[in-house]
């Protein structure tokens, strides 16, 4: 349900501003509102609090250090280290002093680790290269007559276009080997004579050949040494990086929980000064102006008074029809109710003067699914999937909500399944002698249509009483005039359909029809050429409710030939293999579409009638979050 | 004769519904499809949304079964 708001002003002497704000933000029960203002009687000199220059300094100083800072945590591991209980306030400027020395040291630690990162993965590169070498270097057998030259091939159809190239250069007087790298790639090498070497270079630059060429220190070193020249220097670089972590880490250890403290400390602050845009002064005194849940007025004036001796006042003021659209709106459920929020979080917020639809969700929503899935056993086997949910996560908000409303549906699945006399279909009344309470779904087509459009008439009913209300709390008469036509509307229409069935002794058709036409007439003079088209859309409306025997019908269809086509088999375990197999998918298909149909009734059939969408979501003072 | 007609109108009463709400479905499939690319959070609307126009095929079958239930 939506919580009842109270508007509310506090008022105190403009020094303790401050104080007042953060024990306001501590409480986190107040959304301060800086758009209700001028208040009646209340002319300048009240007017806007206007930051001074030392507040602007202030807040310019914090913002800045609290940008140093949270680059300064960026650049640091996160080891876990213990709390730090700093109070910022008087050692703020050495807070500030530090982090100008430290950010630069930090800044040229992170330089250093990716300029060695970056050498590191380009030595590995080459290691990976000269392994893949080191055999067909070993297969040319040392030959220093020979020069070699590596080259990466994109594509292995290409090796042969790289042979004849490589044959045109050197008139057939070289060798060339391939293999993969660890990585996949495909690498060549040509050992040539050193005549020829410079040529068959310039004609892979022509080819756009890639070369595989070293860095300067290793690419001068003999063949054999670059290989070990690579790896001790791979290895000083794994040491520096090692070094540089450790002294990282100690570094973090001393420092970060002083800095993680001073974050937090800069936060509550900044979110303070923040709140203070939406706050009124006068010579001397302060006007705060927002919301509070109703509930909480008493507890937090007297929380003010007692903290601040008598000095910051607060009153609990009218609420003005022009502010109704300016309440804020929080939701508040009991337990059974809660978990349907997952499901309301679907519409956008309700106003203030709306409903909320959780309750509404909670109550028919699973009345509907088990009207459509209405069978002993899978109600059963969805208990215990709830339980199985449940157990795996007792705490995972999302999942956990889902399962309780599974469970709830499970519930009317088994209650409205008793009504039927199902259990997996039609095996209930054949083996176990199950008799229907109220009918056989499979064989009473019309009873069950009749029902599903009763359930959609008393549910459009409620929905248009529902906005009669929600019109009334507006105070929007001609809306709530053409409601209550509405309802009107209904019940002689319906009153038109049973009189087919129970003829009344005075009350004929067509005094019913002539009635049907005069609130016809009586809308279109009320509300316009759409309102009579708005009456006949809530015929539509529950005409649409006729799913629930649609649906509930091909349900219990299906696990009827589930049982038949088991029987077939005529084996116990086939039959009972084949019967599972069409039960579980029926069962899938019978979980899925009740949840679908029954949000679908409600979303644009119910919620259509009454729910006023375009609430403000209540965001109380919270120092944490500026 | 009758009989033969009677199951032919409920057959176009339920089929050529079932035709509407699949082109619909796929129109409105690709779109959803589309969104969720863009903001998976809207799943749960999108499948509200495909399941809108199956009121027709529902409605067909309605009609269909009273057309073979009340002859």
């Amino acid at each position: 349900m939506i919580i009842r708001m109270s508007k509310v002003e506090i008022v105190g002497p403009k020094g303790r501003l401050l104080e007042v704000l953060t024990r306001l933000g501590e409480k986190g029960i107040l959304q301060l509102d800086d758009e209700l203002f001028p208040l009646p009687g209340k002319e300048p000199p009240v007017k806007a609090l206007l930051p001074d220059k030392k507040t602007l300094a202030e807040r310019t100083f914090f913002l800045v250090l609290q940008e140093e800072i949270k680059e300064l945590l960026g650049l640091l591991p996160a080891p876990p280290v213990r709390d730090g209980y700093l109070a910022p306030l008087p050692v703020i400027d050495v807070v500030a002093a530090l982090v100008k020395k430290h950010l630069p040291l930090c800044r040229e630690w992170n330089r250093t680790r990716e300029v060695l990162g970056r050498e590191l993965q380009e030595l590995s590169g080459y290691d990976t290269l000269l392994q893949t070498f080191e055999p067909l270097l070993q297969k040319a057998g040392g030959d220093t007559s020979l020069e070699f030259i590596g080259v990466t091939i994109k594509d292995p159809a290409l090796v042969e276009r790289f042979r004849r190239l490589a044959a045109e250069e050197t008139a057939g007087r070289f060798e060339l080997e391939t293999a993969r790298t660890a990585d996949g790639a495909l690498v060549g090498l040509i050992a040539t004579e050193k005549k020829m070497a410079q040529r068959l270079r310039r004609a892979l630059s022509d080819g756009q050949i890639p070369e595989l060429t070293l860095p300067k220190p290793y690419s001068d070193l003999p063949l054999a040494e670059r290989g070990a020249a690579l790896r001790a220097r791979q290895q000083e670089v794994e040491e520096e990086l090692a070094r540089l972590s450790e002294e990282e880490e100690r570094f973090a250890r001393r420092w970060l929980p002083i800095y993680r403290r001073v974050l937090h400390w800069l936060t509550e602050r900044l979110a303070l000064l923040e709140a203070s845009a939406a706050v009124f002064e006068t010579g001397m005194c302060f006007y705060i102006q927002g919301w509070t849940p109703a509930a909480e007025v008493a507890p937090l004036r007297d929380d003010l008074e007692g903290r601040f001796r008598g000095e910051v006042l607060l009153s609990e003021l009218v609420i003005r029809e022009e502010d109704l659209d300016r309440v804020p709106v929080a939701l508040q459920n009991p337990p059974y109710f809660k978990p349907f929020e997952l499901l309301s979080r679907l519409l956008p917020l309700p106003r203030y003067t709306s409903f909320d639809p959780t309750t509404f969700l909670g109550l028919f929503f699973p009345l509907f699914f088990g009207m459509i899935l209405g069978d002993i056993g899978y109600g059963l086997v969805l208990a215990v999937l709830v339980a199985v949910l449940l157990r795996a996560w007792p705490t995972g908000q999302n999942i956990t909500d889902a399962a309780k409303i599974l469970g709830v549906c499970a519930a009317y699945s088994l209650i409205f399944g008793v009504l039927f006399g199902e259990f997996f279909g039609d095996f209930g009344a054949r083996r176990l002698g199950l008799q229907p309470i109220l009918f056989e779904r499979s064989q009473a087509l019309l009873p069950l249509l009749y029902f599903s459009l009763s359930v959609g008439f008393a549910h459009i009913l409620l929905g248009q009483i529902l906005g009669v209300l929600a019109a009334l709390n507006r105070h929007l008469r001609r809306e709530a005039l053409l409601k209550v036509l509405g309802i009107l509307f209904l019940l002689l229409l319906v009153a038109l359909v049973s009189a087919r069935f129970v003829p009344h002794p005075w009350l004929g058709d067509t005094h019913l029809i002539l009635a049907l036409l005069g609130i016809s007439l009586l809308a279109l003079f009320a509300g316009g050429l759409l309102a009579p088209l708005e009456l006949l859309k809530s015929v539509g409306n529950i005409i649409s409710y006729t799913r629930i025997m649609a649906i509930g019908l091909t349900s219990v269809l299906l696990a009827q030939i589930a049982n038949r086509l088991g029987g077939m088999t005529g084996d116990v375990f086939a039959g009972i293999l084949v019967a599972g197999l069409l039960h579980f998918f029926n069962l899938v298909l019978g979980v899925f579409a009740p949840t679908v149909h029954a949000l679908r009734l409600h979303y644009v059939e119910f919620f259509s009638k009454f729910l006023e969408p375009g609430g403000r979501r209540f965001e109380p003072l919270d120092r944490s979050h500026p | 004769m009758e009989q033969a007609l009677l199951a032919l109108a409920a057959a176009l009463a339920i089929g050529l519904p079932a035709l509407a709400t699949g082109w619909a479905q796929s129109r409105i499939g690709a779109a959803g499809a589309g969104t969720l690319a863009e903001k998976p959070e809207l799943s749960a609307t999108i499948i509200i949304l495909v399941a809108i126009p199956e009121t027709m095929v529902i409605l067909g079958f309605v009609v269909a079964t009273m057309i073979l239930v009340l002859e």
